[in-house]
């Protein structure tokens, strides 16, 4: 599914990503743990497109092909999603306009045909009733006014309806109390499928009593500095960072 | 034309606008529309000549129009010159103590032209005029409007400016507010490519005690365009709870773009509540990547957020209509320069 060779990117010339290999089989989860600092979102910005960062050496396969010349929405389209971890405030624009015209641009990509607006309501609705989300929330700006926890379900809500391949989740815990997290998680669990792959990065262990994954891995200073099942979590959960990073240095 | 009689950047009020310039390169001969009315009717007192002595196009103007329109009810007018055509129309707009009217200028042209408009609005008690214009002038098009509103008591005056095109435009509107609880809300969306220059310039004579006005403009520049936005409220030592608040927000989305702004209060009454904004820059990165990374293509990205951001110029405008040309008019300039 995806598949990252020897990553190495940049951001103002500072090397924050130094040599990543990665590889997630359709249907996994895998779970990147690592410290503040150790290059997590950066991985995540990489891999969704954002442009201020350069990839200095190394790929991005997916399903195969090499996406670093694709801009952001050629991968949404190509079925690539990022859960952001600070969702952006969009005054002005209307959740269900900002659904529709990223459902039918990802569905014209796809060569599928356009949902109208009825088909486009009833879709909204059914995922909205799914996922326990208010859908009076889409009647509000993008994200606008939000709580945290508004915020992290609207990502869910955006991927369900993008039903994307391989969905990153960007510290998807961070800012939310339990209640919040277990809805969260809820609605990602929901979505795993054998044909979908996830990258859940988190710093800390408990979002993946909720989200298990098959593989976790630990990130370090740019680089993955050990692999293991999802005991390495709790390993690093009672230990904290320390000792790794000491035993891999 | 005597070029002499025509404000220059040396007069503050004109420091970002040459006129002189832009006119010395048409070939313009005075012209009419055929409106005809009698000119011995017109007041040809320029409002605010002690003050800011900036009333030559006004007099222009009175001197040469021979077109006067007298308004009292619903009017659409249709204001386009042609090319070569010189241009004096008198607008006069009488708005009866209790009564409401709306006033569309649409205004164009084809090829070189000077248009020098005049439009004196008075707006009895309890009066209201809703005054919306739509500028969609050529490139070579010179167009200048001064337009004086004297707003009586509980009375309200509601514009709207949209401009789409224009070689020059100088949209210049004095508002005196001389009767207690008026209202005067200005709003104003500049789009401009090219080489256009569009200049905003607005008095707020605030004379009166618990009046409101608000001037909400939002400019869009790009290319090597130009915008202008000048902005005085003036709050006399009687207009005490004045509520008066000012915003000019500009994205420029190139590299030669040019906005200058500039907003002034000038407060003499001590209880009163004022405020300006006024903001230039980029279109944001965070956003447009957000929306790039759910699919949508980056112009459509970026025509979203444009239209978010000038949506707040038309949240104010009463006429759902018009808040729907003003839309088309956004959304079809977008789909070209976005």
């Amino acid at each position: 599914m995806i598949k990252i060779q020897n990553l190495h990117a940049e951001i103002d010339g500072n090397d924050i990503l130094k040599g990543i290999d990665l590889k997630i089989d359709p249907g996994k989860v895998h779970a990147i743990m690592g410290p503040n600092g150790s290059g997590k979102s950066t991985l995540s910005y990489v891999l969704a497109g954002r442009e201020e960062y350069d990839v200095t050496q190394g790929d991005i396969l997916f399903n195969g092909e090499s996406i670093l010349e694709m801009a952001p929405e050629e991968r949404a389209a190509a079925g690539l999603f990022l859960a952001f971890q600070y969702p952006v405030e969009i005054p002005g624009v209307q959740m269900t306009t900002f659904l529709k015209t990223a459902l039918n641009a990802v569905r014209t990509e796809r060569g599928e045909d356009e949902l109208d607006a009825i088909d486009f309501l009833k879709l909204m609705k059914k995922t909205c009733a799914d996922l326990g989300i208010n859908d009076e929330m889409m009647k509000r700006a993008v994200n606008s006014g939000f709580s945290g926890g508004e915020k992290k379900r609207n990502e869910v809500l955006q991927m369900a309806m993008l039903q994307p391949k391989f969905a990153v989740l960007d510290e998807t815990d961070s800012g939310l109390d339990i209640d919040a997290l277990k809805i969260v998680a809820d609605g990602v669990n929901k979505l795993r499928a054998e044909d979908r792959s996830f990258l859940v990065i988190t710093h800390y262990q408990r979002l993946l009593d909720y989200i298990e994954p098959d593989v976790v891995h630990v990130l370090a200073d740019g680089k993955i500095i050990k692999t293991g099942g999802p005991e390495l979590a709790k390993e690093l959960e009672a230990k904290g960072y320390g000792d790794i990073l000491k035993d891999a240095a | 034309m005597q070029l002499d009689q025509l404000p220059t950047p040396k007069s503050e009020r004109w420091k970002f606008t040459n006129l002189p310039s832009a006119l010395k390169k048409l070939e313009i001969s005075p012209a009419a529309l055929g409106w005809g009315g009698d000119v011995a009717l017109l007041n040809k007192d320029a409002p605010g000549a002690a003050q800011y002595q900036d009333t030559q196009l006004w007099d222009l103007n009175s001197e040469h129009t021979q077109d006067i329109k007298f308004i009292s009810a619903d009017e659409t007018l249709e204001i386009s010159a042609q090319d070569g055509q010189w241009l004096s129309p008198r607008i006069i707009v009488h708005v009866k103590s209790g009564e409401e009217l709306t006033l569309i200028e649409n205004q164009s042209g084809q090829g070189a032209y000077w248009k020098n408009q005049v439009v004196q609005i008075v707006l009895e008690p309890n009066a209201k005029l809703n005054h919306y214009r739509f500028i969609g002038e050529t490139e070579k098009g010179v167009f200048t409007t001064f337009t004086h509103i004297k707003i009586a008591r509980d009375a309200r005056y509601e514009a709207l400016n949209v401009i789409s095109g224009a070689g020059l435009v100088r949209n210049q509107i004095y508002a005196d507010i001389d009767g207690e609880n008026a209202d005067c809300t200005l709003n104003g969306v500049n789009l401009l490519s090219g080489t256009q220059h569009a200049d905003t310039t607005i008095t707020i004579e605030h004379q009166a005690p618990h009046c409101i006005s608000n001037q909400v403009y939002k400019n869009v520049v790009t290319d090597s365009a130009r915008g202008v936005f000048q902005g005085k409220v003036h709050v006399h030592r009687p207009a005490q709870k004045t509520d008066g608040y000012q915003l000019s927000n500009t994205l420029l989305l190139s590299d030669l773009a040019e906005m200058d702004t500039k907003p002034e209060l000038e407060i003499y009454a001590d209880d009163v509540k004022c405020s300006h904004g006024a903001t230039t820059g980029q279109l944001d990165e965070d956003p447009l990547f957000y929306l790039r990374a759910r699919g949508i293509p980056e112009n459509t990205a970026r025509a979203l957020l444009i239209e978010a951001f000038l949506g707040e110029a038309l949240e104010r405008v009463s006429d759902e209509t018009i808040q729907t040309r003003a839309r088309e008019i956004i959304s079809d300039w977008l789909k070209e320069h976005a």
